[in-house]
């Protein structure tokens, strides 16, 4: 029969919030983590629709420039560094141990402290509004312009120091994720054996390690440009502003797949699990993961098609961008057979997750026309790249966390979101998704540059971004349909049970939520799916 | 030879996006077909009992893994072909027309050098001739910009300390909108730019007409000018023939023979030409051209200034 014994325990209230300040658990750290990027997520949010708002109609005056340059500099420092990377980590943070059969990450206190850089970082950059403005030369901060010379107020100095702590954290949590991976896994599961979420989270906190110092260090001579006069950046006194660019874009494209990569691991759980088969392809999932994380370190400067690098230098850019489309390919193929010839049941969760498939695929090919370095000099820094852009992080790691959301809610909380109004939610994110970004892939052919904060009427771009508003009311609606849905079912929701979702890896074999050291005795893995298994032991697991 | 070309970089962009697009199209297509196969064929109801448990197969992935690498071996080729065609590296310009654009906060700087040795200075508005190969050199006074004009080439970033080159060139008369591209600071947005494309008589005249020094002016205007050289006016701006030299401005010794003012933001007619002068922040928040008191006399006088420097 099986060789695990059923490691249950019961907690006998269901979830309840963490001792927020004093806590060092994982599953804690966790839910403080998700808690900041949702917070975060509503004020990115709210920033956005300012902005559509501003944009809707050409030359107007809802606001003025200086907030516009302001809102849309925290848009996206916001979304990167205070939503996206702490949703994916505090979901790491909760599911990586329970997946592997750990009783917690391997530097519990190091996790906290984490926890608390990254938002302490994020304060710091919100703390900017009140100390005189926000930072104002977009989250890229390009030199001279994010330079003293032209930005002469605290903003970027908030920048500068709000994301190094920020990112100290980030590099911190990572280090712990890798070596809880590493070396605490349970018995029996050996490296082919690594749930693809845990196995994708490896991979990312890896390339947090090799690309979050560039950033730091370029962050670090700003501020001494700043202060000390340095002129590391100042070509007058025989600095570059590209020194700049490559530092940053050395840590900001790597950053694309830092976040896109959990996503991919939470679609390679929850696509399987709903289709009743197992994924296809492990290795070659598993593996192409690895190769983007390789790849993805070499194709910082097709950020950079249009400073005049060369075309020899820009060719190696562009073959090197255009490689990492083979295994993201390789990844969808599988996911899509994954789901042939199974059973699909489709929960919320996984309508995300077959969502995150139809608009994950155009996000991908814009970006090998983007890669295509003639067609970069035509559309690069306008709207196309503004729509690309969200195609793949909106349609890639919001639609992920979202099925991941679904799937791990009643995991966390003991309890199921709501499935009725999960359904609104999809479909008004999906809908709102589309109708917002399609346009502005029209609109940046068309010639409109991104980051301005109004455009001339006789262009002829005000029904495509009328349109573009009215999709991201529309998703904004969404959006709070899910909030409405998560406090409802905090508190009312329906009890989820151990495993309400029929699934295999280890975090359904607990409680939920699960106890204190998550397993009562440490699991024994006898494959890639021991729940699986157990509840099959006439026809276990093949791998 | 890039006299051999009678394509615009935007052309030859067209071409090779059209078949990279086709590509794309074909791909997208086909994998949401898969898709939407996949949840017709599979979902819940359709299939009873527990699916077969199948983890892979590898001869697909191969075939998976193998053709979107083919198919990317083509776009790269296609794309160096496009790219040789556009000549972006400066050695190919030899003959071509040369003409220096520099960037500021939040105007272009235009400078045609002549074969004398000369430079005409102009602003915001680039005439050139239609049929010719124009060497743009691309410069920064300040931040980083990038000079954009879609219909007729890609981009090409203005970067302090650098002297970036892009072919320009257009088969067609007319007048192309196009923009900073890189963001350069709060009015990034108000920082458009305008070309046209003349006959090359039409643009000599055009040219020649720049090069002068102003019409001296006469009645009002001459009061005006005088009002602008005294007030804050001539510390930002020059109007070469008068005594206003500032360089942190446009050149405006033939501002009215542009068509807008402010790098795009207004027409330039006497009404908007008025409110402009009167108060630039509130169509342009965040310029540099400070709002200047004038008494309503002197103001008048000022705008028949500047209306007479054709």
């Amino acid at each position: 029969m099986t060789a695990v014994a059923p490691p249950i325990a019961r907690r006998t209230a269901l979830f309840h919030a963490p001792d927020w300040l004093r806590t060092v658990d994982h599953k804690d750290i966790g839910v403080m983590y998700i808690t900041m990027a949702l917070v975060f997520l509503v004020i990115g949010g709210v920033e956005a629709l300012v902005m559509r708002w501003q944009l809707a109609l050409p030359e107007q005056h809802v606001v003025d420039p200086a907030l516009y340059s302001q809102l849309f500099t925290m848009h996206g420092i916001t979304m990167i560094f205070l939503m996206a990377i702490p949703i994916l980590v505090g979901m790491a943070n909760f599911i990586v141990p329970l997946q592997i059969g750990a009783r917690d990450v391997a530097f519990p206190r190091l996790n906290a402290l984490s926890f608390w850089l990254s938002l302490l970082g994020g304060l710091l950059l919100y703390f900017s509004f009140v100390a005189g403005g926000a930072p104002d030369a977009g989250w890229f901060a390009y030199v001279p312009l994010s330079d003293r010379a032209y930005s002469i107020g605290t903003g970027l100095d908030y920048y500068a120091l709000g994301l190094a702590v920020n990112g100290a954290g980030t590099i911190v949590g990572a280090l712990n994720l890798v070596v809880t991976i590493a070396l605490m896994r349970a018995p029996g599961m050996s490296v082919s054996r690594i749930p693809l979420f845990t196995w994708m989270v490896l991979v990312t906190s890896a390339l947090i390690l090799l690309a979050y110092p560039a950033l730091s260090a370029d962050l670090v001579l700003l501020l001494v440009d700043r202060y000390m006069g340095a002129h590391f950046f100042t070509p007058q006194a025989g600095g570059d502003a590209l020194i700049w660019q490559h530092l940053f874009w050395f840590f900001g494209h790597p950053e694309v797949y830092i976040v896109i990569l959990p996503a991919f691991g939470m679609i390679s759980e929850v696509i399987p699990v709903f289709s009743g088969k197992p994924i296809f392809g492990y290795r070659f999932v598993a593996a192409s993961s690895v190769a983007i994380g390789f790849l993805s370190m070499g194709v910082w400067a097709h950020h950079m098609f249009a400073v005049g690098l060369g075309n020899e230098a820009d060719d190696f850019f562009s073959a090197a961008s255009m490689l990492i489309a083979i295994p993201t390919g390789v990844k969808i193929f599988n996911w899509i057979a994954t789901m042939i010839g199974g059973r699909l049941r489709f929960t919320t969760s996984m309508l995300f997750a077959v969502g995150f498939l139809t608009v994950f695929v155009f996000g991908g090919l814009t970006g090998v026309t983007l890669a295509t370095i003639p067609l970069d000099w035509m559309v690069t820094q306008s709207y196309y790249v503004v729509a690309h852009m969200h195609y793949v992080l909106f349609g890639g790691v919001v639609f992920g966390v979202f099925a991941g959301s679904y799937y791990w809610f009643p995991k966390i909380t003991g309890r199921l979101l709501s499935e009725r109004l999960g359904k609104w939610h999809f479909w008004l994110v999906y809908l709102g998704f589309n109708l917002t970004f399609l346009p502005q892939h029209l609109v940046g052919i068309e010639g409109m540059p991104r980051r301005v904060w109004t455009y001339p009427a006789s262009m002829g771009w005000g029904p495509l971004n009328f349109a573009s508003s009215i999709g991201a009311a529309i998703l904004a609606v969404g959006v709070a349909v899910f909030a409405v849905n998560v406090l409802l079912s905090l508190r009312s929701g329906e009890i989820a049970g151990d495993d309400p979702w029929d699934a295999w890896t280890l975090e359904w074999a607990t409680s939920s939520p699960p106890p204190p050291g998550n397993f009562v005795q440490t699991p024994v893995v006898t494959s890639r799916r021991p729940l699986w298994d157990r509840k099959h032991p006439d026809r276990p697991d093949p791998s | 030879m890039p006299g051999g070309s009678v394509r615009t970089s935007t052309e030859a962009i067209a071409s090779l996006g059209t078949i990279v697009g086709a590509i794309a199209v074909v791909i997208l297509v086909g994998v949401e077909i898969a898709i939407v196969y996949a949840i017709w064929r599979y979902r819940s109801s359709r299939v009873g009992g527990i699916p077969p448990q199948i983890t892979g197969n590898t001869r697909l992935e191969v075939i998976w893994t193998v053709l979107p690498a083919i198919t990317l071996v083509v776009v790269f080729v296609l794309m160096i072909g496009t790219m040789n065609e556009i000549a972006a590296a400066p050695s190919s310009y030899q003959g071509a027309m040369p003409l220096v654009v520099r960037g500021h906060q939040w105007w272009w700087e235009l400078r045609y050098p002549q074969k004398d040795g000369t430079e005409v200075v102009a602003a915001n508005e680039i005439h050139i001739p239609v049929s010719t190969e124009i060497d743009v050199s691309l410069q920064s006074a300040d931040v980083i910009h990038s000079f954009w004009v879609p219909q007729l080439a890609g981009k090409m970033d203005l970067i302090p300390g650098r002297d970036n080159h892009l072919r320009l060139y257009a088969s067609r008369t007319g007048t192309y909108f196009g923009a900073c591209a890189e963001y350069c600071g709060i009015e990034h947005a108000w920082m458009r730019l305008r070309i046209v494309v003349e006959p090359a008589d039409r643009f000599q005249t055009w040219l020649r007409g720049q090069a002068a020094s102003r019409a001296a002016p006469s009645g009002l205007a001459q009061k005006g000018e005088q009002v602008f050289t005294t007030a804050l006016c001539a510390s930002c701006h020059t109007v070469r023939g008068s005594s206003a030299s500032g360089a942190a401005g446009p050149d405006l010794t033939h501002l009215a023979s542009r068509t807008t003012i402010g790098a795009g933001v207004l027409p330039n007619n006497d009404a908007s030409l008025h409110d402009w002068v009167a108060d630039p922040q509130r169509f342009k928040p965040g310029s540099f051209m400070p709002l200047v008191p004038l008494a309503p006399d002197d103001l008048n006088a000022v705008i028949a200034y500047l209306r007479s420097l054709q």
